[in-house]
């Protein structure tokens, strides 16, 4: 499905297109579907009565919608006022930025009502160095709140909490108590000025009980400065920075001084569960009763095995390119060619590389449960926890190696694979919560839940990532 | 589910409460006190301490309030003719100290103490050991008990280590700690009573980190959890299951939010004396600010006398985690283990003990320094109770009229919760459980009440 890419490096258009580069750069070009041109605009362009999106810019939707899994739990799940070969109801956030330039984009943002996407979208930032690139690290993300199409009694508010944002200010927190909410159709628009790198994650802090369990939840990361020569580093920059495509690492994971936590590929996996009694009782006018929590499907970014290592979804265009987790430009709503039950659960679990790559593998829990992730065959180096690199005041090594690594509920953990560059056949490893009891699907035969696959192909088989969890083109 | 939020919990609580937390909230002062503990201060640690660091702990049965309304039954000690309290007192003594803690029974069940991480624990002048049964090998007790209805024991140990511990009951434990037999152990290195600890993390010649608070920064915060059904059995002498065992509440320092962030002493939660409210101001290491100047950090002394895995998030920063169950993080060759976390993993029976500040970073200003967005008019926006109409720390702006706010002096707040969100309720009362706030206090000179 995927168009062959003729540029085999990573190219900053590229990522730009996809949305996930978002260093900023201001891209033109023939080439570039209007949907995803963005300008830059920079403080001094701000006006006193319009919210004016500045540097780097992300709009988001708030909703609720519907996911698909697998399995059968009467008379929870399937939930039985779901629509066609969907399962389960949720709320979640959506990417509009690309709608939003279009000539009818607020039409097609507030027809995104009750098509929210699980687990939410991911969003990079780049680190803060210095005044002077202010215009392409500070970053602004637009909230709107749609509205619960299934339960229109509930007038509840949304929020976006950048969960572990260092020194935060209330506002743009996302607390509704020690700050504001949004309403449905209004909209705030959060500052953020990233200081820290690392894996952090997001969620809706309203009603966050049911609101986080009902799916609306994902990742949020900082790129170091080290990423740039002007990061102020003793090494080279890389690719994701200003480093150019013979750069030795895509990315660092932190500012390590050392290149120790150097990466080739990223991938993220996004941890939480679906009590199907509370997510049925969501859509009946029901209420749980929390403290019997008792979730009986377990996930890894919003699907369950083997459903996990179904490809990223995204809108194909006419010449068969795609443009990973972007909507249809002409109507907005989510698509996935090959399995249209996952249209809304786009993101892919399938880990693949080339023998020789360090894969850096960013694991976060916004489940209520705590997890032990495993990893068969090759020892995981865990580098960082709560977007920290592991490592003393006075430089003493933290870092381990460890085949199952614990993540409590609202942790991250930033594990590198360093592959062996001496494989040379095609080699299946599994990743997946040493938890056995969540490795099914309810009702289904066979392993199911937080489980993937870990793919490593032959030095040279796959061109570079576009994006975090992109499975690269074969050359 | 609903909006607004609080609409539960103000029906449960009834207004009147809710206008005395605010008025004490807001005002920062302690209010009337459980006999015993007069004079506490609003925010912060409560020792109870002598200079013999001898304390006799005398059996009580009382009840607890609930954010749901309910009360429920609970065991606790008091100190001498104290009334009773729950949790029960913090035990704070030095470094070197012989400890002696004299515990009188007036229960119908036998009770003892255990106090994890203190080596050489003496009961009635002998080791501590587990008892059992000389027919049967039966294990009775985890120590020797002072027995149902009028016993004693007297256990005493030299308190070696500095650092954060606990106290619990070692007999019938799953019921008795429970049960509320529980309570936090202070030991304060003797030559710096403002360090945590006394190693000290060498990064250079000139550089080095040591584990000295802010005196008034300092906060205990006991995480717990109650099964009512547990508790009905006990009052009323009928068995009890274990594997029954379900929590309902989740409570910190004896309460369960939003009574977590009322002061200590707080007059209408007579039995609950001890409050969880991190009060602290922004980090300040300029010696030239003044008033301002603020170096040291807030220091966080979590315990956990539950049964499950906490993890807890504090908003608003990292924290350091300095030490674990008393044990400064400092290898054999004096290297730096501690770490800084945005969710701290609170392990049953475990203590944890974190360094926390806030700095404000971009000196946001409303007219040197505009935050660079525009917040939409309050019609556009829900607003919380704690939130002063203004972004800008140490501001205050236009709220509508009949809103209840409960910012003073446009104070910062951050929540900090339980993320096992199904820990964060109150047997059907959401928002509730494990949840208590970090106040962030504009700089000195402020406003503030």
């Amino acid at each position: 499905m995927r168009k062959e890419n003729p540029t085999e490096q990573l190219s900053r258009r590229k990522l730009l297109k996809l949305g996930a580069g978002l260093v900023g750069a201001a891209a033109a070009g023939t080439v570039l579907p209007r949907a995803l041109l963005r300008p830059s605009k920079v403080k001094a362009a701000l006006s006193a009565d319009a919210i004016t999106p500045m540097g780097v810019y992300r709009h988001f939707a708030a909703s609720d919608g519907w996911a698909y899994l697998p399995g059968e739990n009467l008379p929870y799940h399937p939930d039985n006022l779901a629509p066609d070969g969907l399962t389960t109801y949720i709320f979640g956030f959506r990417d509009v930025t690309s709608l939003d330039p279009l000539p009818d984009g607020r039409d097609l943002i507030f027809q995104q009502k009750m098509k929210c996407q699980l687990t939410s979208p991911m969003f990079w930032l780049d680190e803060w160095r210095g005044t002077d690139f202010e215009s392409v690290t500070d970053f602004t993300l637009k909230l709107t709140n749609l509205g619960l199409q299934v339960r229109p009694d509930l007038i509840d508010a949304h929020t976006l909490h950048f969960h572990g944002f260092r020194n935060a200010i209330p506002i743009f927190d996302g607390e509704p108590h020690s700050s504001v909410g949004v309403p449905i159709s209004r909209d705030l628009t959060y500052f953020y000025r990233a200081r820290d790198p690392g894996t952090y994650m997001y969620h809706c802090h309203f009603e966050e009980t049911e609101h986080v369990h009902m799916g609306m939840v994902g990742g949020v990361f900082v790129r170091p400065r080290q990423n740039f020569s002007t990061g102020g580093f003793a090494v080279p920059p890389a690719r994701l920075g200003d480093g150019g495509p013979d750069a030795p690492a895509m990315g660092y994971v932190y500012n390590d001084g050392d290149g120790s936590t150097a990466y080739d590929r990223e991938f993220v996996l996004v941890m939480n569960e679906v009590w199907t009694l509370a997510h049925w009782c969501d859509s009946h006018v029901q209420l749980p009763e929390w403290s019997d929590y008792n979730p009986d499907i377990y996930l890894m970014n919003g699907r369950v095995y083997p459903d996990t290592i179904a490809p990223n979804g995204g809108y194909v265009d006419g010449g068969g390119e795609l443009y990973l987790w972007e909507p249809d430009p002409a109507t907005g709503d989510m698509v996935h060619t090959e399995r249209p039950e996952l249209r809304y659960q786009p993101l892919s679990s399938l880990i693949t590389c080339n023998a020789g790559d360090r894969v850096l593998v960013r694991f976060i829990n916004l489940g209520y449960v705590a997890q032990s992730m495993r990893l068969t065959g090759i020892k995981m180096r865990v580098v960082g926890r709560d977007a920290t690199l592991l490592r003393g005041r006075d430089g003493k090594d933290q870092t381990y190696l460890t085949d199952s690594l614990h993540i409590g509920a609202g942790q991250s953990v930033d594990a590198i694979v360093d592959v062996p560059d001496d494989i040379t056949e095609f080699t299946k490893l599994l990743l997946f919560s040493r938890n056995l009891a969540h490795l099914s699907n309810p009702g289904s035969p066979g392993l199911g839940g937080p489980m993937t696959e870990f793919h490593i192909h032959p030095a040279g088989t796959l061109g570079p990532q576009v994006a975090a969890n992109d499975w690269g083109v074969v050359l | 589910m609903k909006s607004p939020r609080f609409v539960k919990l103000v029906l449960l609580l009834s207004l009147p409460l809710v206008l005395a937390a605010i008025l004490l909230i807001v005002t920062g002062s302690g209010g009337v006190v459980t006999a015993g503990h007069v004079d506490l201060p609003p925010h912060g640690i409560v020792c109870s301490e002598n200079p013999s660091a001898t304390f006799t702990l005398n059996t009580r049965t009382g009840a607890i309030s609930l954010p749901d309304g309910n009360r429920v039954y609970m065991w606790g000690f008091s100190e001498g003719g104290d009334p009773f309290q729950h949790p029960s007192p913090t035990l704070c003594v030095t470094e070197g100290d012989t400890v002696t803690i004299v515990v009188n029974n007036s229960l119908s069940h036998d009770i003892s103490l255990i106090f994890p991480g203190q080596e050489n624990v003496l009961a009635n002048g002998v080791p501590s050991e587990p008892v059992f049964d000389a027919g049967t090998l039966e294990l009775l007790s985890l120590a020797p008990v002072a027995e149902a209805n009028g016993g004693s024991m007297t256990y005493s140990f030299v308190a070696s280590e500095p650092g954060t511990y606990l106290y619990e009951s070692g007999t019938d434990p799953g019921i008795q700690v429970n049960m509320g037999l529980f309570g936090g152990l202070i030991v304060r290195p003797s030559a710096h009573p403002d360090w945590a600890y006394n190693e000290v993390v060498t990064e250079t010649a000139t550089v080095t980190y040591t584990t000295q608070f802010d005196p008034d920064e300092e906060f205990l915060l006991i995480f717990s959890e109650i099964d009512p059904m547990l508790h009905m059995a006990v009052e009323q002498d009928l068995p009890y299951n274990m594997n029954n065992y379900t929590p309902r509440y989740w409570n910190i320092n004896g309460r369960s939010f939003p009574d977590t962030i009322a002061p200590n002493g707080a007059e209408w939660l007579p039995d609950q004396p001890y409050g969880s409210l991190i009060h602290i101001y922004p980090f300040n290491d300029d010696p030239a600010a003044g008033e301002a100047y603020h170096p040291y950090p807030a220091l966080i002394r979590y315990l956990s006398v539950g049964s499950d895995i906490y993890p807890h998030h504090p908003h608003g920063n990292h924290g350091r985690i300095i030490a674990r169950d008393g044990n400064v993080l400092i290898d054999a060759d004096d290297q730096d283990l501690s770490y800084e976390r945005f969710t701290i993993t609170l392990n049953p029976g475990q203590t944890t003990d974190e360094l926390f500040v806030w700095t404000d970073v971009e000196n946001w200003h409303p007219v040197d320094n505009p935050i660079p967005v525009t917040i939409p008019q309050l019609q556009n926006l829900t607003f919380g109770t704690f939130y002063s109409g203004s972004p800008y720390l140490g501001n205050v702006d236009i709220l509508p009229v009949g809103h209840q706010a409960l910012n003073a002096c446009g104070e910062y707040y951050h929540i900090s919760h339980n993320h096992a969100l199904q820990q964060i309720t109150a047997w059907g009362v959401v928002l509730s459980g494990h949840i208590t706030f970090t106040r962030i206090d504009p700089p000195l000179p402020n406003d503030c009440p």
